[in-house]
């Protein structure tokens, strides 16, 4: 009986309990700036002066070369990316090493992507670093598989071997590079194995020949049928981030435009 | 010039400027009448001219080499030139250029979102 009691006196307890917890929460909340400020150890700190150090030389980036940027945003909190049209890949450029604001005088790669359900399907991404003022900056911009892109061979020394890379890697044609071959890939190579389109096993296979006593190349032959499969499941793969932060965030530039 | 010349600036390929502020005088001289040809409601021009003006009365208000480096607080004077060297080249390249006019062209539809806008079935 005694325990039957306080079973009862459990459930009268704990809403009473709930509600007091969630009013404390309201009330923390109204206390507390609109940021809430980040106690779990394991995930990074945001750091909201640098932030606004960043949106503010994006806007003037995009205040000095209102012809080239198109887009303006900061990724994964703190980095910055300026996202050009394909004719300013050159000024742009140029601007962010020369500037006396900006000198970013290393050239620390540059990236390809390729997403075929767009116009112009491939990304080339310049990732570039400015010493005197321990910054790091992004430059997108696109093409697809016919339009040249300018080389920056002229404003970078680094990127020769890294736009041979991409030419390797993606087939983008560089316009006035200086020596623009095939760097990673074996001789007599066909194709572009970083486009989506390109098979995961490749058009050739290489063997040793135990008649011929060599290493023959020959077309490949697949044991088994190619079969598609369906990899989309029914169920929802991570409800937890269905309301997940947006992967940038936009910094507004048409105010300083007009 | 009044500070002792030092023996070296430390840095690879970098020689000690033997007249700093008349190499720097006439490379600021040089980028500003670049600018004047620009538009005046050009933000380049703008910002880049507030820039240099201070930096070049910077260099007229004193005469010690030392305290040039410090109140501009950008490295050392012959650092400072190269930087001076830079922005003369890409200020003439800007002539040419014209990045103050309108965007050139806007970006194709879904160009930019990620993760990318998947095809209509």
């Amino acid at each position: 009986m005694a325990s039957i009691l306080r079973q009862f006196a459990k459930t009268l307890i704990a809403p009473t309990a709930r509600n007091a917890v969630a009013l404390n929460a309201v009330r923390f909340k109204s206390t507390e700036p609109a940021e809430v400020k980040e106690t779990r150890p394991t995930v990074r700190k945001a750091d909201i002066a640098a932030r606004a150090q960043l949106k503010d030389f994006g806007k003037y980036c995009a205040d000095c070369l209102p012809k080239y940027i198109q887009k303006v945003q900061i990724t994964a909190g703190d980095e910055l990316e300026l996202l050009i049209a394909p004719e300013g890949i050159l000024p742009v450029l140029q601007f962010l090493k020369d500037h006396h604001n900006a000198q970013f005088s290393n050239l620390v790669d540059i990236a390809g992507v390729d997403v075929p359900c767009r116009t112009n399907r491939f990304e080339i991404v310049y990732n570039i670093l400015s010493l005197r003022f321990n910054s790091r900056i992004r430059v997108k911009t696109y093409t697809d598989e016919l339009t040249p892109i300018d080389s920056c061979n002229d404003v970078y020394k680094a990127a020769n071997w890294y736009e041979r890379e991409i030419w390797d890697m993606y087939g983008v044609f560089f316009a006035n590079h200086p020596d623009l071959r095939r760097i990673l890939t074996d001789y007599g190579f066909e194709g572009h194995p970083f486009r989506k389109d390109f098979p995961l096993s490749g058009y050739v296979e290489v063997r040793y020949d135990d008649e011929r006593k060599r290493v023959v190349c020959e077309p490949l032959e697949l044991a088994q049928e190619f079969r598609k499969f369906e990899l989309e499941a029914p169920w929802e793969q991570f409800p937890n981030f269905r309301g997940a932060n947006p992967a940038s965030e936009e910094v507004d530039i048409k105010k300083t435009q007009k | 010039m009044a500070g002792v010349l030092k023996a070296t600036t430390g840095l690879t390929g970098l020689a000690v400027a033997k007249t700093p502020h008349h190499t720097l005088g006439v490379l600021y001289g040089k980028i500003l009448r670049t600018l004047q040809k620009m538009p005046e409601d050009a933000a380049y021009r703008k910002h880049t001219q507030d820039l240099i003006q201070e930096r070049a009365n910077i260099l007229q208000a004193n005469l010690n080499v030392e305290a040039v480096e410090k109140q501009i607080n950008c490295g050392q004077i012959e650092e400072v030139i190269v930087q001076a060297e830079n922005e003369l080249i890409l200020a003439r390249k800007m002539l040419n250029w014209k990045p103050w006019e309108s965007l050139v062209k806007e970006a194709p539809p879904n160009q930019w979102t990620w993760p990318p806008a998947q095809p209509s079935k």
